[in-house]
């Protein structure tokens, strides 16, 4: 896709989901729907996954489409009335485990768990990788509030038969989960993206000891740290689009995280005593990005995670090039 | 040459060549040592053809995209044949050299930078003059008119010049205008530093090293044409450098860095903490390595480089501290105790890495740049 036309997406996308936030997740998948997401997704994977996330992101809207991302990672056909069992809150691991010919499973799931009429459901069998198709009946799903009810997660038990599990490649998890991370990461970039929008326009308008805060060096530091944390997020995230793999789409999401955390630090107390309220918008932003934060692992136990594999191998991987 | 022809092409000549490129002092090396190692490495990346791509043909080189000449930096910067810190100064001096000399200059002078034959130095800083630039003293007064002179002559001092004692060469900065006039009134000059008048005294840095020296200029004669750029256009050729010094100058520097972690992972016991600390050194340094990759593209499309390279440079700072502290942590009493020769490259390594957030402009005037011209936050007055 070249820039013209990713332009365009992003129009598109953003003047959709703009105009459909106030309605609640079941608004935007049906204008997500409306604009072609499921076909974009097939054809330009990368660029719709990119600007449809983002886009949510920034706009503070709530989709279930990280569920269509997923699925389709594991080679399975989207649509908008199959979801997907997510691996529970700061974790990666598959979420089901066969023992004999049962399933079990635990983890979260967006709010299309609500409304699906099955749900794919990826399950270790000692080094085995199956995937299981479990109709609704058998999915026991409770909302979860949270930090983020509008998030519209839920938290999600799975008790089902094995009957019609496929065996899937030993990869294909990992690869599932690079795609999840990624696209959550685009999404904690908007939203990031969008605090520190907010701390800016505010530092310009406040004004205190005859000034606006903004001419504050103090202030204007914490803001340029700021825009460091989105723009380094933006530049691991061009880099995970250009050369995917499993290791550029976790750092991508741990410094979704790092990043995301110091943006609303910074963001936060710039914005002060209005940023402490539920009448300014950043509250909204800022608890998304820590309820994305967990999902498919926190930036913690990513880095952990890399570490011991640098350690093990002895070997520190450049991973892109020029 | 497409770049990933060009990398594979050169690593398979440095592995072929690494008993003849090896350095052969033993750690840590002084400081003479390091230049003559730098400069007999240049050589034979001269005379190999290497170190001519990716600069015009028009000064000796073979053409191509000046990724070309990144990525040689790259390799031997990440092979420990070069100090990038040192060698870089080819990046942050000969565009300039052939972007605003008289090219019959330009054409005798940087094939001699390039092939190990000459070295050369940054006139910029003064006592005076550290952040502030255009505030500069040091002063070229004309033999006559400014116009028609045929020689200036320069009286003043500079600081913080780097490798100033083995260079015959200066890209010297100079104040030709009033002060009032600021970046206005700057105009730069091609120096010989053999030149009667010129004394250099080195300067012992934290680290021990005598990297850097004060320049003392007294009534030295410098002929008209080796004028760079024009009359009081000396802030274009200072400007010149940047896109330069936070492109392919960074992504050296990234190189030298993933090679101090690569050494790390190699010595450290296999536990949580190392995992943890090893991990935080590795997101930082790869999320500069990302900004830095992207930035290099926009180059290579023809982007002119600004104000959003204080982004890069404030990563590439962050991850050099960071990388560090993570070797100090790791490597308990080497950057501190340890008198063999490997604990004092650490120490040297360790000391130096501080300057980070201080040299080609503070962290704190990346993030007023950053404030005032990306986030547009108007003025601070």
């Amino acid at each position: 896709m070249d820039a013209d036309d990713r332009a365009l997406l992003e129009a598109t996308a953003r003047k959709a989901i703009a105009g459909a936030a106030a309605g609640g997740r079941e608004a935007v998948d049906a204008v997500l729907a409306e604009i072609g997401w499921l076909d974009l997704l097939h054809d330009e994977p990368r660029a719709a996954v990119d600007v449809v996330f983002n886009a949510l992101g920034a706009l503070g809207g709530t989709a279930t489409v990280l569920d269509d991302v997923v699925v389709s990672a594991l080679g399975v056909e989207p649509r908008a009335e199959l979801g997907v069992l997510l691996p529970p809150f700061a974790s990666w691991r598959p979420p089901g485990r066969i023992e004999g010919s049962h399933v079990h499973a635990s983890g979260l799931a967006t709010a299309r768990a609500g409304a699906a009429d099955a749900m794919w459901v990826v399950c270790s069998a000692g080094t085995e990788l199956w995937g299981v198709t479990v109709p609704i009946s058998v999915v026991d799903s409770v909302v979860v509030r949270g930090i983020d009810p509008d998030a519209g997660f839920r938290s999600v038990r799975v008790e089902a038969d094995v009957a019609g599990a496929t065996r899937l490649d030993a990869g294909a998890w990992e690869s599932a989960v690079a795609f999840g991370r990624r696209a959550v990461a685009h999404e904690i970039a908007g939203a990031s993206r969008a605090m520190l929008d907010l701390a800016c326009a505010h530092a310009l308008e406040r004004v205190q000891f005859g000034r606006p805060i903004a001419r504050f060096q103090a202030v204007r530091h914490r803001l340029a740290d700021a825009l460091v944390a989105v723009e380094s997020l933006e530049a691991a995230l061009g880099a995970a689009g250009d050369e995917p793999s499993v290791e550029t789409a976790a750092l991508a999401k741990a410094i979704a995280g790092r990043s995301a955390r110091t943006v609303a630090a910074q963001c936060q107390q710039v914005l002060a005593g209005i940023g402490f309220t539920t009448d300014h918008l950043f509250h909204r932003f800022l608890k998304r990005t820590i309820a994305l934060e967990g999902l498919f692992g926190s930036a913690d136990e990513i880095v952990v995670d890399l570490g011991r594999q640098l350690v093990a191998t002895r070997r520190v991987p450049t991973l892109i090039e020029l | 040459m497409e770049i990933a022809e060009f990398r594979a092409g050169l690593h398979a000549w440095l592995d072929a060549h690494h008993d003849q490129l090896a350095p052969a002092y033993s750690p840590p090396g002084t400081l003479d040592e390091h230049i003559a190692q730098m400069q007999r490495v240049k050589s034979l990346l001269f005379d190999a053809g290497w170190m001519r791509y990716g600069w015009p043909e028009r000064v000796g080189g073979l053409g191509g995209s000046p990724m070309l000449r990144t990525e040689l930096g790259a390799a031997i910067a990440g092979r420990d044949l070069t100090n990038p810190g040192l060698y870089s100064l080819i990046e942050v001096l000969a565009p300039t050299v052939i972007d605003f000399a008289p090219p019959a200059l330009a054409a005798e002078v940087v094939p001699r930078l390039l092939s190990g034959a000459e070295m050369w130095c940054q006139g910029f800083s003064e006592p005076g003059t550290g952040s502030d630039l255009a505030s500069l003293s040091c002063r070229a007064v004309p033999d006559g008119d400014a116009r028609t002179a045929r020689s200036w002559v320069i009286s003043g001092q500079k600081v913080w010049t780097s490798l100033a004692q083995y260079s015959d060469r200066c890209v010297l900065l100079t104040r030709t205008g009033p002060a009032e006039a600021r970046h206005r009134g700057i105009t730069a000059f091609f120096v010989d530093m053999n030149s009667p008048g010129i004394t250099v005294a080195p300067l012992e840095m934290i680290n021990g090293e005598r990297e850097f020296a004060e320049v003392f200029f007294d009534d030295v004669v410098v002929p008209a044409d080796r004028m760079l750029g024009e009359l009081n256009g000396g802030w274009a050729v200072a400007m010149s450098i940047l896109p330069y010094e936070r492109s392919s100058c960074f992504w050296q520097r990234i190189a030298y860095l993933y090679r101090r972690l690569q050494r790390l992972v190699e010595a450290v016991p296999d536990d949580d903490r190392t995992a943890e600390v090893v991990g935080n050194a590795f997101l930082q340094l790869y999320t500069l390595r990302a900004r830095s990759r992207a930035t290099q593209h926009r180059l290579a499309a023809g982007a002119t480089l600004g104000a959003e390279t204080s982004i890069d440079k404030v990563l590439v700072a962050t991850a050099d501290h960071v990388t560090y502290d993570a070797i100090r942590r790791l490597l308990p009493g080497v950057v501190e105790m340890d008198d063999s020769g490997v604990g004092a490259a650490w120490r040297r390594e360790y000391l130096y890495s501080r300057a980070a957030t201080i040299y080609g402009g503070t962290a704190e005037v990346q993030r007023n740049i950053i404030a005032r011209r990306l986030l547009h936050l108007g003025s601070e007055d």
